[in-house]
């Protein structure tokens, strides 16, 4: 074993390390998930986190998603231009935005902004010796600090979705009419001919699905922060970084289920 | 009574506890003194399951803390209080709410008697009229005493306290001793401290256990252990208080 540490990780200690890290993360998942089920917590922590998720993302979730939105039609116009189909950006538009680009906005916001305060503030409190406090007073951290945090991403994420989808195909219908000259008729009518509720619904099942995701992985790296306040600082890029990562290849694995 | 049964622990290859055993007697300060690392504080963190013994065993009250399921552990939990070496209030809290925290989860208490729960205890610590006051409106004495307050809000049987005059001048340390002794005399609950400091222990200890090295080198009455000629313990002392 010291041979192996003193010549640097190998590719299987890598695998270990990374394999006992999964591991651990879903033990943790799955006792916040049977507490929050067995021992729901108060409805008013998690209406406060609710409103903390949801409200406190909201603002930069539309103005990213109008952004996005904006910029999906440029380049869907000017990639159909070239065989003549600029009538078609308004199906790329509302495709590519409600679903894919919708849930994804959503949820990296959400991560970046929601997710990284959770692993931040979890893991400030467990180097201050509060997560030990809460345990000594007879307090289940879990069920005081990520259950709340779950449920109420659960109700925030998908309705984010929502806002994301609207603000996302509004901004293309925008930068595609007023900009672009693309006839207000037909992109309205594409929208409405390529796009169902069941497109909106898939697209919040993906946010539930990230709202999961960013809740136990934030939580976990706060919850096993290293000492310090350099702990901190790497729990939170850790939280975020590797929220980002699992939200990326989940999308892929759900849009496969969902339309393939 | 608390009992350490042949207590053994260590983290990776680091051995901080070597076969303690010992006896904590009920309604006494007991305080475990010595050098910072020895272990005081995971010894400590035994007593309410945050750590567990490699090998032995940790009774309170004749149960095995080791083989107690999260419920029972937590149902041992609620009949003590812990203060935390920096106080560990929750920053978003007032002291007010911090001093509440544990009445509000565990009993049924209307806000009114909580209320006026809290005013007692903060008065009780010497913080009186400072609920409104947050974490870091206060000096790192004035947390350890509202981290006093909450860890008594319960009444609780058994009080903790992990190093409580660290990183705090002279007076203060002196003061949070008195706070110490004056509060064992009107509770009359069982006080386990964790202490580097000679004085303060000598101060206020009925029962003195001395950590050197991973082991508990003695474990006594104050007066035993102040008069003892053992070798070891005269030069630990000689040692400590040289460095202090």
């Amino acid at each position: 074993m010291s041979d192996i540490m003193a010549s640097g990780p190998t590719g299987h200690t890598i695998f270990a390390l990374a394999l006992a890290r999964i591991g651990r993360w879903g033990i943790f998942s799955a006792r916040a998930a049977r507490l929050t089920v067995t021992a729901p917590p108060r409805a008013a922590w998690v209406i406060e986190e609710a409103f903390r998720i949801g409200v406190g993302s909201l603002f930069i979730v539309c103005a990213i998603s109008f952004f996005i939105g904006s910029t999906i039609a440029l380049q869907g116009y000017y990639a159909f231009r070239e065989f003549g189909g600029e009538g078609l950006v308004g199906i790329f538009v509302t495709l590519a935005c409600v679903r894919e680009m919708g849930p994804i906005v959503a949820g990296s916001m959400v991560a970046a902004k929601a997710g990284t305060a959770m692993a931040a503030s979890i893991a400030a409190m467990r180097v201050k010796g509060q997560i030990d406090a809460l345990e000594v007073m007879a307090v289940n951290p879990y069920r005081a600090l990520v259950a709340p945090r779950l449920i109420a991403a659960l109700i925030a994420l998908p309705l984010l979705v929502v806002f994301a989808d609207f603000f996302t195909v509004l901004a293309g219908y925008l930068v595609a009419v007023h900009q672009l000259g693309v006839n207000p008729g037909t992109f309205l009518e594409n929208v409405r001919s390529y796009t169902g509720m069941t497109d909106v619904l898939y697209g919040m099942v993906k946010g539930a699905f990230f709202a999961v995701m960013i809740c136990t992985l934030s939580c976990y790296q706060g919850f096993y922060s290293e000492p310090g306040p350099e702990g901190v600082g790497r729990a939170t890029n850790r939280a975020v970084v590797s929220v980002c990562v699992v939200c990326i290849i989940l999308n892929y694995i759900l849009s496969e289920i969902m339309y393939g | 009574m608390i009992e350490y049964i042949k207590v053994s622990k260590s983290f990776d290859s680091l051995r901080v506890l070597d076969d303690v055993s010992c006896t904590i007697p009920d309604s006494k300060i007991t305080v475990f003194i010595g050098p910072s690392g020895v272990g005081k504080s995971v010894l400590m963190k035994m007593i309410v399951g945050l750590e567990k013994p490699d090998s032995g065993a940790v009774r309170v009250g004749g149960e095995d803390i080791a083989a107690l399921d999260e419920r029972g552990l937590y149902r041992l939990r609620r009949k003590m209080g812990m203060l935390f070496q920096d106080g560990a209030l929750f920053d978003s809290m007032t002291a007010g709410e911090n001093v509440a925290f544990p009445m509000r989860r565990h009993t049924r208490m209307t806000e009114r008697e909580i209320g006026r729960r809290v005013a007692e205890k903060l008065s009780l610590v010497g913080m009186p009229g400072c609920e409104e006051k947050y974490p870091a409106e206060l000096s790192g004495g004035m947390r350890k005493r509202v981290g006093l307050a909450r860890a008594i809000a319960l009444e609780p049987e058994i009080v903790l306290f992990d190093e409580p005059t660290s990183g705090l001048d002279p007076l203060m340390a002196d003061a949070i001793d008195d706070l110490i002794l004056d509060m064992q005399r009107k509770l009359g609950c069982t006080f386990v401290v964790n202490s580097h400091d000679i004085p303060g222990t000598f101060k206020i200890a009925d029962t003195i256990g001395v950590l050197y090295d991973a082991r508990l080198i003695a474990c006594g009455e104050r007066r035993e252990i102040m008069r003892s000629r053992d070798p070891a313990l005269v030069r630990f002392f000689a040692r400590h208080r040289g460095e202090q």
